[in-house]
Order: structure tokens, then sequence, then C-alpha cells
């Protein structure tokens, strides 16, 4: 048990220690007036309960009063209330009566008192509460036993010393009298104060009316022993028999209405007795002697003194009884929860949470039951349920961060907080204090929901209407609920995660521009996207007309069957990605009537997962592959402007080439007209001349068809190519430019054949733009410097790796990147895209292009463009 | 009209064009001598007279400009006709400055470079004469 109350985050939840709660001062003085008003009454009532002439009241109240009051009070406000009653005291004294007297037989009362408290609060575990039989029998020997009998000596001390009365006399009435004082009233009083307003809330009419039976009875047993000692001189002569009469009221008290009843009902039969009694009814009158009193009260005494115990021990078992069926009752409604929770489905699951709060809320009696969800992004509680009983307000919308500044740390600790009324609230709770006002809230308790280590909510127990203590049982037994919700909300979070986390997978696919299709590692398809339905229902394009379940391989194989090629081509990539000798495979293929049609790219790529699979994507990439197509054009169209702009710089060097052959032939031409002139012609002579003019038309011939192959627009055109032919081919081309420039042209060629698939026309612009741009760089150097020298050689790659190497000034540092930027020129004149054109031509065979200063002078290009497996043909 | 015993040298790198003009000088009645570079030129030490120098101007190596300059350097004078297939003003400024005959752009008719031949040989006869008169005076 005290594990479980230092569970709970403060310690005033317990009774005992809620009274020693600050109360506040208006309180005191109040509880020091009615004690005041109390006394008095009492002694003016205690007056009247004598059987004169005896002096001494069989009963008297005021130290009942004051032993009540100090029982429910904390011990340090004890003297307020004493001294409260003292004024109250002195009013009530016989005017006869010296002051001395009043004021000794004051502290006696008060000696009283205080013996009684302090017994009762060492014996017992709670003063003030009668209702197991130890806190029941130390009532009984701390306040009906000790204190009466300790004090009563105090008293006839007084009373013998100041009125000379015997002493053992005085003492002895005023310990029966002070017995039957505390015995029957202090019960009634506290009982009435403590239990009085829930009984009545909370009994049923059928009780209410056994307990006006109950209340009525002694009096009719009364009304019939009265009739009875009139007209029998047996009753006369026995008073015990009248007496005995009363038994059976109390008894029934005893078993049906516990120590409260027994007490009120003892206390009814006293104040019976003796207030018939004081007015000489029989049979009390025949009696009307000290020792008739005496007898009376140890009658009285000897009856109450095990009823109470009794009663007590009765109401600890029913309690007990009580406690072990709601327990059963409780774990019944826990299993059932738990039950409930284990196998909802989760669309269900705002339904049961609603129910079984509703469910512990009337299984509580509580007002409302509220279960908050904790929001980590929001650093805050948020209603996620609640129940409110009938007539009671639901729940209002908080900021529960900004009300519970005390409460909320608290639960996030994953500490339950719990308090019965709200002055148990601890002094730093005050916001949570005038928020629980607010909001008319009475009792509260406020469980953590944890489950795997982290605080998911608080479910919140609220009553309104009443106040309500939480035994640790209780708490105890909440929290075991708070488990299974926390479970159930932590399943819910998961489930909820999972259809994000779903739903975010779908809106993905969703999104997709391309067709989607996961298949199993059979080629079956699992899951697609809309677009792949979509492409499916546009028709045309094989494979996307199967829906789940169908098999993509066995479309591709119609598809193939009817003469679709790509389809056989996807089917085979397709098959190899799925049984993993590929690792993804991709393919584009035109779509329909050439230049009407559509280009779709397939691409299948493995499905990362314990099980396989693929997933294929079919995009359209029409749009791109046109874009492509006219960047294509222009490029061609861009590279043949280039071509015939570095045709019209080589004019002059053309016009050389062509004009030595024509140079020949005209002079041998003319020679021979010569020859023939002559009386006899050397006819030997005129056929070697012939013969040289074949030559040089020939040769004549050959330049133009180089020009004419190098001016030649159109399309790429792979063909095998050996590089080193192609280089001899271009330099001729600039040699006579060459000359001009008298730059002298060096080749370092492979002795092996380095053979490229490649476009003709591409790789002699690459290696003219090259040359030309190395002649250019030594535009300003000196004569004996200007030579180019152009490498081939073959690489481990493999590639042929051509250096084209100049003389001149060399790159700028850092510059040797940016010149092969379009438009990147150091020359006033020229474009700039010369070297640009040679990287994209490298690009496009598939080679790298790359620019270095020489260690000595000049800069060289190098590229490489990779070697074809087959030979030159 | 031809004078007899001119010789004309011919230096081009161009063997077909050598070959062309060879068979063209010899067709006037000269006596030809050809040579495929400057270098070639140089080193051939009896140059006779009168005679003249057919160059091209366009060699590799040292180019017809460079060689004319050289020889007027040198002192042997020798008429000069340019020819080349690359036509332009300034180079045939530059040769008609270092006192060239004629600059005849490839391809060009028999007749241009016959009269050309013909002006340079008889440029080079006079200056024979001159010579050996001018030695004679001396010699005297």
């Amino acid at each position: 048990m005290e594990a479980v109350s230092s569970r709970l985050s403060f310690p005033g939840r317990r009774l005992a220690s809620s009274r020693s709660a600050l109360p506040p001062a208006v309180r005191i003085i109040a509880t020091a007036v009615l004690v005041a008003v109390a006394y008095h009454f009492g002694a003016r009532f205690g007056e009247q309960l004598r059987f004169l002439p005896v002096t001494t009241s069989v009963l008297w109240p005021p130290n009942a009063i004051l032993t009540a009051t100090l029982l429910l009070t904390a011990p340090r406000w004890w003297w307020v209330y004493l001294l409260a009653a003292f004024p109250a005291h002195l009013l009530g004294q016989p005017a006869a009566r010296p002051s001395s007297m009043a004021a000794l037989l004051f502290i006696t009362n008060c000696s009283e008192a205080l013996i009684a408290a302090v017994a009762v609060r060492a014996l017992g575990d709670a003063p003030g509460r009668f209702d197991t039989l130890r806190r029941m029998a130390a009532f009984i020997i701390g306040a009906v036993l000790v204190a009466p009998f300790a004090s009563s000596f105090a008293d006839a001390a007084v009373v013998s010393g100041l009125k000379g009365e015997p002493y053992w006399l005085v003492w002895r009435t005023r310990f029966f009298s002070n017995m039957l004082t505390e015995l029957t009233l202090v019960p009634a009083i506290i009982l009435a104060i403590t239990q009085g307003r829930p009984w009545l809330r909370r009994a049923s009419f059928t009780r209410r009316l056994e307990a006006v039976g109950l209340a009525v009875l002694p009096f009719g047993m009364w009304a019939l022993v009265m009739l009875a000692v009139e007209h029998s001189s047996a009753f006369r002569a026995s008073p015990g028999v009248p007496l005995a009469l009363l038994l059976p009221a109390l008894a029934w008290a005893a078993v049906r209405f516990g120590p409260g009843g027994t007490s009120v009902s003892l206390l009814t039969t006293v104040l019976l007795v003796v207030w018939s009694g004081s007015r000489g009814n029989a049979p009390i009158s025949t009696i009307q002697l000290a020792e008739g009193v005496l007898a009376l009260q140890i009658f009285l005494i000897s009856v109450g003194i095990p009823l109470l115990l009794l009663a007590a021990v009765i109401d600890e078992r029913q309690r007990a009884q009580q406690a072990l069926r709601e327990r059963l009752s409780f774990e019944e409604l826990l299993s059932h929860l738990s039950g409930a929770f284990v196998h909802v489905p989760a669309h269900s699951m705002d339904a049961a949470f609603e129910t079984w709060l509703r469910q512990l809320g009337e299984f509580l009696v509580l007002d409302r039951v509220t279960l908050y969800r904790f929001s980590r992004e929001l650093g805050e509680f948020i209603v996620g349920y609640t129940w409110s009983a009938p007539g009671v307000p639901a729940v209002s919308r908080v900021s529960v961060i900004h009300d519970f500044p005390w409460l909320v740390p608290q639960i996030l600790r994953e500490q339950p907080v719990g308090f019965a009324r709200l002055e148990e609230l601890p002094l730093e709770a005050v916001r949570e204090a005038e928020t629980f006002r607010r909001r008319g809230v009475r009792s509260n308790l406020a469980i953590p929901l944890v489950a795997g280590g982290r605080v998911l909510g608080s479910l919140a127990f609220v009553t309104v209407t009443a106040e309500r203590d939480w035994p640790d049982e209780l708490v105890q037994r909440l929290q075991l609920v708070g488990e299974v919700f926390a479970n159930a909300l932590a399943q819910k979070e998961a489930e909820e995660a999972l259809r994000s986390s779903e739903e975010m997978k779908s809106a993905i696919l969703a999104s997709l521009a391309s067709g989607v299709a996961v298949l199993d590692r059979h080629g079956r398809i699992v899951e697609v996207n809309d677009h792949w339905a979509r492409s499916a229902r546009d028709g045309g394009v094989f494979g996307a007309e199967v829906g789940v379940e169908g098999s993509f391989l066995g479309a591709c194989w119609k598809a193939a069957l009817d003469g679709v090629a790509v389809a056989r081509e996807a089917m085979i990539g397709t098959e190899s990605v799925l049984n993993g000798s590929r690792t993804g495979f991709s393919l584009e293929y035109a779509w329909g009537a050439p230049g009407a049609g559509r280009w779709f790219a397939l691409s299948v790529v493995p499905l990362k997962g314990p099980d396989g699979g693929a997933v294929v994507s079919h995009t359209d990439v029409t749009e791109r592959k046109h874009a492509e197509m006219e960047a294509q054009r222009s490029r061609q169209e861009l590279a043949h402007f280039t071509r015939v702009s570095t045709m019209g710089e080589l004019t002059a060097s053309l016009a050389h080439e062509l004009n030595q052959p024509l140079t020949g032939i005209l002079a041998n031409a003319q020679a021979a007209q010569r020859f023939l002139d002559a009386r006899t012609p050397d006819l030997g002579e005129i056929r070697a001349i012939l013969s040289d003019i074949i030559d040089d038309d020939k040769r004549a011939g050959e330049v133009i068809q180089r020009l004419r192959e190098f001016l030649r627009k159109g399309e790429a055109e792979l063909s095998l190519l050996d590089v080193n032919v192609l280089v001899r081919d271009v330099v001729k081309l600039v040699s006579s430019d060459a000359l001009i420039r008298s730059i002298t042209i060096h080749l370092d060629l492979v002795p092996e054949t380095p053979t490229v698939s490649a476009d003709r026309v591409q790789l002699q612009q690459l290696v003219l733009n090259l040359l030309l741009n190395a002649m250019e760089a030594m535009t300003e150097c000196e004569r004996e410097h200007r030579r180019v020298t152009v490498r081939t050689r073959l690489t481990e790659a493999p590639a042929v790796h051509v250096a084209v190497e100049d003389a001149g000034t060399g790159l700028r540092p850092g510059t040797e990147d940016l010149v092969f930027e379009p438009f990147y020129t150091t020359k006033h004149s020229g474009m700039g895209m010369g070297l640009s054109i040679a990287r994209s031509i490298v690009e496009a065979h598939g080679g790298a292009i790359w620019a270095a200063n020489n260690a000595t002078r000049g800069a060289t290009i190098h590229f490489t463009v990779p070697l074809s497996k087959a030979k030159t043909p | 009209m031809t004078p007899v015993d001119a010789t004309v040298y011919v230096v081009d790198d161009d063997v077909s064009v050598r070959r062309g003009l060879d068979r063209l000088l010899r067709s006037a009645g000269h006596r030809v001598v050809t040579f495929g570079s400057a270098r070639e030129f140089l080193e051939h030490r009896d140059i006779v007279r009168p005679s003249c120098l057919v160059l091209d101007i366009r060699m590799p190596g040292q180019n017809g400009l460079d060689l004319h300059e050289s020889l007027v350097a040198a002192g042997r004078d020798i008429p000069v006709v340019f020819i080349t297939g690359n036509g332009d003003i300034p180079m045939a400024v530059r040769a008609m400055k270092a006192g060239a005959v004629d600059f005849l752009a490839k391809p060009f008719d028999d007749k241009e470079l016959l009269d050309a031949v013909q002006q340079a040989i008889s440029r080079s006869a006079s200056a024979h004469r001159v010579v050996p008169l001018r030695r004679g005076v001396s010699g005297t």
C-alpha cells in the first residue's frame, strides 16, 4: 500500500493527512464557533438529563463534543477549539458555582477529551473512523475506558475538594457518566458529521424506509413497555425486562446499519430512557436512586460496547465482501476490456474506446472519463475520447499544457495524479486548482497511458457532483485499465502509421507520371498504379493491358507472338531481372505510325524485398524523344555549319591543293601541244605527259571528293574506321594551310591499327578542329617552334588515345575545362565552337576529351574513343 | 628569238608541277634544271649564265620568298619568276619589291610563263654582259 500511495504524486489523498493540510483561517474560526455553540447547548441539554435529586447528569454532551472535535481536527489547532469552548463552559455554569470550580471542571473536561484523542490516535490507525474492529476497539479503550477513568480522578478531586462530597462517590458517578457519554455521543456526532450526508445521498428509498423503521421502533417498543408496566406488576418489579425489550432495535441497527446506525440507535435509546426516567416515568421512576442511575448506565454501557464492536465487525466484513465483489467485478470488467481490445479491427477502435470509457464511468459511478492523447508534434494533450454522465457537461476544449502546468509534467513522468477534493492540491498547483474550480471539477484522477516506454496520453477520471476518494487499490486497478488503453492506443497509432505509410505509398504511385506495375518473382503483377491502368485503357501499348493478378511475362509473350519485336526483348530483359542475372533493364521503343506515333521507355528494376520481384515502369517519352531528335538535328546542322565555315578558313589551302594538279595538268598539256608541233614529236614524252596528266586529274578529283565527303550533310552513320588513316587524311586537308603558316605537322602513329566504330565525318571534323586549333595557337610564336604533333596510342581500356600537341602560348591556368565550353574563345575572330563541337563528338562516341599544358611550351588536347571489337574491314 | 644556252632553274616541291614545267620550258628550247626544295637549289653550286629561276613560293622548309631574299642578300642576283597557287597581294608586293621579274598565279598559261622567263633571261643576259665589261675594265 505504501508503494502505491507513494506513486501518487502527493500524499494528501488519505483522509487523515488531508486533515493536516492547512485549512483556511476562516474554516478554523467557523469550526471554533461551532464548537463553542455546540458546547453551550450540549451543557444546557446535559442539565436536563438528570434524575433529580442526583446532581450528576446521566449524560454530559460537552465532553463528547470536545472529544469528537479533537478526534476530527489536527492537534496543532486543538488549543483554538479548547479555548473557544471555555466561554461557553463558563456561560453554562450555575450562578451559585464558584468560578474557580467552574474553571477547574473545564480543565478536567478538557483533560478527558485530550486523553481520549491522544489515546485513540496512539491505538488506532484512523481517529474519527469506526469502520473496522481495530478502530472501534481503539476508540472504546482510549475514549470510553481510559479517558473517563483517568480524568475522573481529577474531577472527583475538584468536586470533593470544593464541595466536600465523598471522593469515591464522585469518582464513580463521573466515571460511568463520562463512559456512557463518550460511548453513545462521540461516534454518533462524528459519524453524523462525516458520513451523514454521503449516506443520505447514496441510500436507496427502501434503505431510507428501513432507517425510519429503525428510528421509530424504540419509541414503539417503549410505548409497549409503558403499557406493560402500567398493567403488570411483574414488569414493575423487574426493570431489566423492559430494558431488554430495547435490544432488538439495537441488534437490528448493528447488523444492518453499521457503527453509525448503531451509535445513533444507542443514543436514541439512552435519550429515550433517560428523558423518560428524568420525568419520573415508569419503569425508571422505581429506581430514582443513585444506584438506580448507576445500574442503568452500566446496563447501557455493557450493551453498547459489544453492540458497537459487533457493528464494526459486521461493517468491516461487509466492506471486505463488498470490496471483494467490487474487485471481482472490476477484474471481470478488466478482462472484458483487455479481451475487447485484443482483436478490435482498426476501423472499430474508436467505437471500442467510446464504449469502454462509458463502461468504466458507469461502473465507477463517475461523472466524466476522458482519454487524452499526447501529441509529440504539438507537445500537447488532445482530447481523444470522452464520456460524460447524463446531465454532466462534456469536456471543454482546453490547452492542457497551459491550464495544467504542474500536472502535465507529472503525467509525462508516468506518475498518476489524484485528489479527492480541491483542497488536497498542493500550493504549486495553483493554476490547476483554478482550472478545476472554473470547470466545476470536484475530484480528479489522472492516469498516464504508457506503452513501449513512452507516454501516449492520459486517462482522466472526474467527478463534478461530489468529491471522491481514490483509494490506492482503485488507483492500482485503474493503472491496469490504463495499460490496456495504452496498448490499444499504441496499436492504433501503429495501425494509423501503417495506414498513412500505405496511403503515402499509393499516393506516390498515383502521382508518378509513369505507369508502374509491381511484379512478384514469377512475373505476376501484384500492384499497378492508376497510370498503368490508364495506359491499358488507352490501348495499344503492349503489357499494360494486364492488370493485377495477370502475368506481365505472359503479356509480353503474347505481344511477341503478334509480331511486336520489342515485346520479346522486354520479356527476355524482365526475366533476366527477375532471376537476378541482370540488375536492371530498360529499352525505348516507338509505338504507332511512324512520325505520328509515340515513344515509350520501359524500365525494369529488381524489387528490393525478401521475396524478390521487380518493378516495371512504363513512361511516355515522346516529348523527350522529339526534343532529343530536335537537338540531334540542331547539332548536325551546327556541325555542318561549322564544317562549312572551317572550309572557308581552308579555302586558300584548298585552292593550293587543287592548283597543284591543275598547274601540273596545264603545263604538261601545253608542253605536249608544243612537242606535237615539232617535226618529229617525241611520242614517248607525250605518253609520259598524258600519264602525268591522268595522275594529276585523279589527284584533283580526290581533293574534291574529300571535300565533298567532309561537307556532306546527314545523319550520323557508324562505320569501322582506322584512326591512323583518318588522321593522315585530315592532315592532308590542312597541310597546305600548314605550309602557308610555316607549320610542320609531325605524325607519331601507333603501329597497330586502332579501329573504332564511329561516324567518319564527325571524327574527321574532330581531328580537323583540333589541328586547326593547334595551328591557330601558334600564330604568334617563332617560326622555328611552329610544330604540331599528332600522336595515336592504344590504352588498356581498350581505346585509342589521340593527342594533338602544339607549341603555342598554352592555356591560361584554370581554363583547361573552360575551353570546351561553347563560345569560349581567346581569338578575335571565331565563334568558340570548335572545341565544344569536338567535345560533343567525343562524348557521342563514348569517349573523353581533356586539355593540358605541355611541360615546355604549348598545350595538348587529348581524346579517347573506345576501340571497336570488330576489325577494320 | 630564244637565246640559246640560257638555263632555267625550277624550284617546286610538287613533282607533277616540276615535271610539267620542265617539259614546257624544254619545248621552248630552254635548258631546265629542277629542284624539289630551296635547300636542293642552294646545294647546287654551278649556276650558269644567262639563267633565271622559276620559284614556287609555298614549300615545306624554306619557302620561295625566303630563298629569294637570301639569294639577294648573298649577291647572287639571279632573276626570279615567282609562281604560287595562292596569289595574294602582299606576297606579290613583297616579291616584286625584292626584285622579282614576275609573279604568276597557278595555274598559268604557257605564254605567260615563257614571256616572263624570256624577260628574266634577257635581264640576266644584260647583267651578264655588264659584269665582264666591268670586270674587263677593272682588269685592264
